[in-house]
C-alpha cells in the first residue's frame, strides 16, 4: 500500500545510504557532478569510479533496479563510444575495422567519456533510488532556505511539491477510472489517426480537470479551516538532522575529491 | 478574501502540476505506438491562461522540480538546470496572452480566443524548446567528439518530440476551452 503512494524510482532497503540526511546526499552529488569534470588521468578517474561504485554497493539496491534506471542511457553510452572510435584522430593507428583506422587516442577518449557518462547517471540515479521524493522536497526547502531573504517563496514551493506528490497517485487512479468509463462508452484512445486520438482525449480531460478544480477547492477550504496561513512559524512532522554517518560520508567524499584533484594532471 | 484566493491558488497550482505528471505517464501508455506525444504541457498552459504569469511560471516550475525529484537524467549542472526547472518554467510564458484570452472568452469571441490560445501555447512551447535545445547542446556536447555539430543533434532530438506535443497540446487546449470557457476564468 505504501508503495502505491510513492512515485518515481525509490527502492526501500533501509541501507545506510537510505538513512542519510537527504541534504547531505544532494550536496555530495551536486559537487560530484561538478568535480568529475576535473578528472583527467587514470588515478583521478579511478578515485571517482571508486566513490560511485562504493556508494552503489552501500545502497544495497538490487542490481536490476539500478540497471533499469540506466536502460535509456545505455544506448547513448555505447553510441558515444563508437562515435569516438571512428571520428577522433589522435595518437597512433592501433588497428583497422572495415578498412577504417582506429587511433589509440580515440579508444582512450571514447572510453573516458563513456565512463564519465556512466558514473554521472549512476550517481544521480542513486539519489532517487534511495530517497523518497518527499524527502528530496524537504531537503530542497532546507537548502534553498537562504533564498527566503530575497522574497523567493521557498516554503510555498515546498508545500506545492508535497501536495503534488501526494496527489499524483490519486489523480493517476482517477485518470484510469475516467478512461475506463469512457472506453466502456466506446471512446477509443489507442487506434485511429492523430486527429481522432486527440479528439478522444477530450472526454477524458474535461471531467479530469473539472474534478481537479473541485479537489483543489476542497483542499484549500480544509487547509483554511485548520488555520493554515503561510510558512511563518510552521512546525514540521519530519525534521531533518545531520548525524555522524552524514559527517562520515561527507568527509569520505571530500577526501576522495581532494585526492583526485591532487593526482590529476596539471601539465 | 485575499488569503482565501491565495491558498486556493497554491493548491490549484500544486494539483495541476500533479496532473501534468499524470498526463505524461498516461499519454505514454495510451499512445505508445504513436511516439512520445505527451499532453504534459496542457495543465501548465491552462494554469497560465487562468492565473496569468504567476500561475503559468509557478506551475511549470513545480512540474520541472517534480521531474527532478522522481528520476532525472543529469550529466552536467547546467544541463540539469536547463532541462528540468528552466524548461518547464518557460512553458508558463504562455501567460503572455492570458489577460486578452480571458477577455475574449468572456465576450465569446471565438476567433480571437483561438488565436490568442495558439499564440500563447506557441510562445510557451518555444520557451521550453529553447531551454531543452541549449540543455541538449550541453548534454551531447559532453559526449560528442570535438568538431561535431552538437546543435543539429539537439535540434533533431528535441524537435522530434516537442513539435508533435505542441500540435497535440494546441488542439486539446482549443477544444477544451471552447467546450468549457470557465476553465480559464479564475473564480475570484
Amino acid at each position: 500500500m505504501n508503495n502505491l503512494l510513492i512515485v518515481g524510482q525509490y527502492v526501500p532497503t533501509n541501507s545506510i545510504v537510505h538513512r542519510m540526511d537527504p541534504r547531505v546526499k544532494m550536496l555530495i552529488i551536486f559537487f560530484y557532478v561538478i568535480f568529475i569534470f576535473f578528472a583527467n588521468n587514470v588515478i583521478s578517474y579511478g578515485l571517482f569510479t571508486l566513490f560511485a561504485l562504493g556508494s552503489t554497493i552501500l545502497t544495497k539496491v538490487p542490481r536490476r533496479f539500478i540497471a533499469k534506471g540506466l536502460t535509456p542511457v545505455w544506448f547513448l553510452i555505447v553510441f558515444t563510444f563508437i562515435l569516438h572510435l571512428f571520428v577522433t584522430r589522435e595518437g597512433f593507428v592501433l588497428f583497422h575495422v572495415f578498412g577504417l583506422p582506429i587511433y589509440s587516442g580515440a579508444l582512450e577518449q571514447g572510453a573516458v567519456i563513456s565512463l564519465r557518462f556512466f558514473l554521472l547517471i549512476l550517481l544521480t540515479s542513486l539519489l532517487t533510488l534511495t530517497t523518497t521524493p518527499i524527502e528530496i522536497t524537504d531537503a530542497v526547502e532546507s537548502l534553498l532556505g537562504p533564498l527566503r531573504r530575497f522574497k523567493f517563496p521557498v516554503h510555498e514551493l515546498a508545500l506545492m511539491m508535497s501536495i503534488s506528490l501526494r496527489f499524483i497517485p490519486t489523480l493517476l487512479q482517477e485518470t484510469e477510472k475516467i478512461s475506463n468509463a469512457q472506453a466502456s462508452r466506446g471512446v477509443d484512445f489507442r487506434t485511429g489517426p492523430f486527429r481522432e486520438r486527440v479528439r478522444a482525449v477530450i472526454p477524458l480531460l474535461v471531467p479530469l480537470f473539472v474534478s481537479a478544480f473541485k479537489r483543489a477547492e476542497e483542499l484549500a477550504m480544509a487547509m483554511e479551516a485548520r488555520g493554515y496561513r503561510g510558512g511563518e512559524g510552521r512546525t514540521k512532522l519530519r525534521e531533518l538532522r545531520v548525524v555522524k554517518r552524514d559527517v562520515a560520508a561527507l568527509v569520505c567524499f571530500i577526501v576522495i575529491t581532494a585526492a583526485a584533484l591532487i593526482t590529476r594532471d596539471y601539465s | 478574501m485575499q488569503s482565501r484566493s491565495k491558498v486556493l491558488f497554491l493548491v490549484e497550482v500544486a494539483i495541476f502540476a500533479a496532473l501534468a505528471v499524470v498526463l505524461d505517464l498516461f499519454s505514454f501508455k495510451a499512445w505508445a505506438q504513436g511516439g512520445s506525444i505527451s499532453l504534459q504541457m496542457v495543465p501548465i498552459f491552462l494554469m497560465a491562461f487562468r492565473w496569468g504569469w504567476k500561475g503559468g511560471l509557478l506551475t511549470g516550475l513545480v512540474v520541472g522540480l517534480l521531474q527532478l525529484v522522481t528520476g532525472p537524467y543529469i550529466i552536467h549542472v547546467v544541463q540539469g538546470f536547463l532541462d528540468y526547472p528552466a524548461a518547464f518554467t518557460l512553458v508558463g510564458l504562455a501567460a503572455v496572452t492570458s489577460g486578452l484570452a480571458q477577455k475574449a472568452a468572456k465576450q465569446n469571441n471565438r476567433f480571437k480566443l483561438a488565436l490568442l490560445l495558439i499564440v500563447g501555447t506557441l510562445i510557451g512551447s518555444l520557451g521550453r524548446f529553447a531551454a531543452h535545445f541549449v540543455g541538449g547542446m550541453v548534454f551531447f556536447g559532453s559526449a560528442a567528439a570535438p568538431g561535431q555539430s552538437v546543435w543539429i543533434y539537439s535540434l533533431i532530438y528535441n524537435g522530434s518530440y516537442l513539435l508533435p506535443s505542441f500540435i497535440a497540446s494546441i488542439a486539446v487546449i482549443i477544444i477544451l476551452v471552447f467546450a468549457q470557457p470557465k476553465l480559464i476564468l479564475p473564480k475570484h
